[in-house]
């Protein structure tokens, strides 16, 4: 158990059970997770398929309740929160990068990363200025007017990643953020994130099975089972080459 | 707290803008499907075009029931009891025109004939025809909007004027011509535009006197007496008072005779149903449609919806999202569908066939399809509610 202060916790989870029911059985997915994060720290979350790493950051986004333990998140008590408030949560502190990136088809890389502050309520003139910056961030500054489908996959996790972090949040998800990306761009993408996050003190926890981008982590976290089986602290070795990793 | 964090804190304020920042995203994705848009517009413009055209066509109709009374410059109708529609008229005394005279608030009285008569025609055919007479000095009830010839062509010998849309029914007279009317010779001295009845049989104006000859009626008998009221006079108690003096006749202001005129049509034809009904089912079919399309832009975009939800949308970004679309949608598809029905209606509407779209209708219309559009976005809004976030971690 990694001992925390609880000024630079960002994670506690405690305990965490959560089952799926399907018809008359119920599977545990986690059982007795036990995790803490902390302010700038880059988690990898990792392990077998069904081992319950995107069941967890589901959790620690807000989108699924536990159904036993205390998840404590940016200190607020996830058990505690209604459903209003773990929106207010997710929208607030909270910046997410999916496996397949997400974005609005019908909105410009500009817009897009724009929605997370327009659903703050701020006003698209307003978040522009932001969004932009963001894109020149994480380097497709000339791509602001350019479509989802106009754009390499590389290109569009860079904008979700952008989208992402426009709100200032304190805490990023991501999920399988290389998966559908090829070695390089997938190494690009992870080394952006992970300046990113040293750079503006913020805090990632990243599910992936990907080997190849463990050396960018923190800590690495193996589930299996449902509990975190092994618990592996930086430096981690990177790998020989991206090239030698592309498919 | 830097620039960045406070700009983003201001964003909070005022909080009614949340719903109206969703207007950019709205439109942007609506329009960004062209194929799923244009479908949904396609519905509204159907459902708008309908109901002007269809509803055009019936008040057009309709109106011809009204016509006599609406244009007539009469304030009151006094005709036979139970009275109930302009073109079938029974007989009343003429002399009884005296008391209606009689009667304070009443400016000037004159009676009115209407009857049916056949026209004999060159070829040896004949058309019925509804023959209508007014005193030869009167001022009520007399035809306007002339075609060819004036209000004095028909004080000559024999005249009488006929809805120049009628011309085939007539064997197309030209003016001077002759006709036997009701076993009488006429001569054609004008016609009119725009002057056609309910019924297939033409309006023919007269003077009071030739009428009752061709419609072989005694000169002591008319059809209605038309009133005209002084100025400041209260039409329903004048009514009144007219009731009072003459109990065996019906008394109606303008307005309430032509409403009864029409009502003769709507309930004894079915017809307010059958237009009805054509322009109910015309909405359904829009309705379906956009509500369909709307739907279909929604499924096709649930991962978007999720992901929108996995980011913080409220169910109230979501739903003005989705209210948003559908306003556009019908704003855009009633202005397409009205300037549509426009031009349908300056293209083909004639007096015989008479268009008639009242700024109501048009505006009943589009609130109509406004209404439709917002209650298809509860159908996907209710698939959304129940979208679970999770789906764009899952995928």
């Amino acid at each position: 158990m990694v001992a925390f202060d609880s000024a630079e916790t960002v994670v506690h989870v405690k305990g965490l059970y959560k089952a799926y029911r399907r018809g008359n059985t119920v599977a545990p997915v986690l059982n007795g997770v036990d995790l803490v994060v902390r302010r700038g720290e880059c988690v990898y979350l990792a392990g077998p398929s069904g081992s319950g790493k995107t069941t967890l950051l589901s959790i620690l986004g807000c989108i699924l309740t536990p159904d036993r333990g205390t998840v404590q998140v940016l200190g607020h008590d996830l058990g505690t929160l209604d459903a209003e408030a773990r929106i207010a949560l997710r929208r607030d502190h909270i910046g997410f990068v999916f496996q397949k990136f997400h974005l609005i088809r019908g909105l410009t890389a500009l817009h897009n990363v724009c929605v997370p502050l327009v659903l703050r309520g701020m006003t698209r003139r307003a978040a522009y200025p932001l969004a932009r910056q963001l894109l020149r961030t994480v380097g497709l500054g000339d791509r602001c007017e350019y479509h989802p489908h106009n754009l390499s996959a590389g290109q569009c996790q860079r904008v979700a990643l952008a989208r992402a972090l426009v709100g200032d949040p304190d805490l990023i998800l991501a999920d399988e953020p290389t998966a559908s990306l090829d070695a390089a761009n997938g190494q690009e993408v992870m080394d952006l994130l992970r300046r990113l996050v040293r750079q503006r003190g913020k805090t990632a926890i990243v599910v992936t099975h990907d080997q190849r981008i463990f050396h960018f982590a923190d800590r690495v976290f193996w589930l299996e089972n449902g509990r975190v089986a092994d618990h592996l602290q930086a430096p981690l070795a990177p790998p020989p080459s991206a090239k030698e990793h592309s498919p | 707290m830097d620039k960045r964090q406070w700009a983003i804190r201001l964003g909070h304020w005022p909080p009614r803008m949340i719903e109206h920042t969703m207007w950019s995203i709205a439109l942007e994705t609506l329009i960004a499907d062209r194929a799923k848009l244009l479908t949904a517009l396609v519905g509204v413009v159907f459902s708008i075009v309908l109901v002007n055209i269809q509803g055009g066509f019936f008040l057009g109709l309709i109106g011809r029931a009204s016509l006599l009374v609406d244009s007539s410059q009469a304030d009151i109708w006094v005709g036979h009891k139970g009275m109930h529609n302009v073109d079938f008229p029974r007989d009343i005394p003429r002399r009884w025109i005296q008391r209606v005279r009689g009667v304070p608030g009443v400016r000037r009285a004159e009676p009115y004939l209407i009857g049916w008569a056949d026209v004999t025609l060159p070829s040896g055919n004949w058309e019925n025809a509804v023959v209508i007479g007014f005193e030869r000095s009167g001022r009520m009830g007399t035809p306007w909007n002339f075609a060819q010839g004036g209000a004095e062509s028909l004080l000559h010998t024999d005249a009488i004027a006929f809805d120049e849309s009628e011309t085939e029914k007539l064997e197309s007279p030209a003016l001077g011509q002759l006709r036997e009317l009701g076993a009488r010779r006429v001569r054609v001295t004008a016609t009119t535009r725009g002057i056609t009845g309910f019924l297939v049989a033409p309006y023919i104006f007269t003077t009071f006197e030739r009428a009752a000859a061709c419609l072989q009626k005694p000169a002591e008998v008319c059809s209605y007496f038309l009133v005209q009221l002084e100025p400041g006079a209260n039409p329903q108690e004048v009514c009144a008072a007219i009731r009072r003096r003459l109990p065996d006749l019906d008394v109606y202001t303008r307005d309430e005779y032509a409403a009864v005129s029409i009502n003769f049509w709507m309930t004894r034809t079915g017809l307010g149903i059958s237009f009805g009904a054509a322009t109910l089912l015309g909405l359904l079919v829009g309705m379906v449609m956009v509500g369909q399309t709307l739907y279909a832009l929604v499924l096709d975009r649930m991962e978007e919806f999720g992901t929108l939800k996995a980011i913080g949308a409220k169910e109230g970004q979501i739903y003005s999202l989705l209210l948003v679309q559908a306003i556009v949608l019908a704003a855009i598809g009633a202005l397409l569908g009205l300037a549509l029905a426009w031009g349908i209606q300056s293209a083909y509407s004639t007096p015989r066939a008479p268009i008639v779209i009242p700024w109501w209708l048009s505006m009943g219309s589009a609130a109509l399809v406004l209404a439709i559009c917002l209650l298809a976005s509860l159908l996907p809004y209710y698939r959304i509610r129940k979208l679970d976030p999770l789906i764009v971690l899952q995928s």
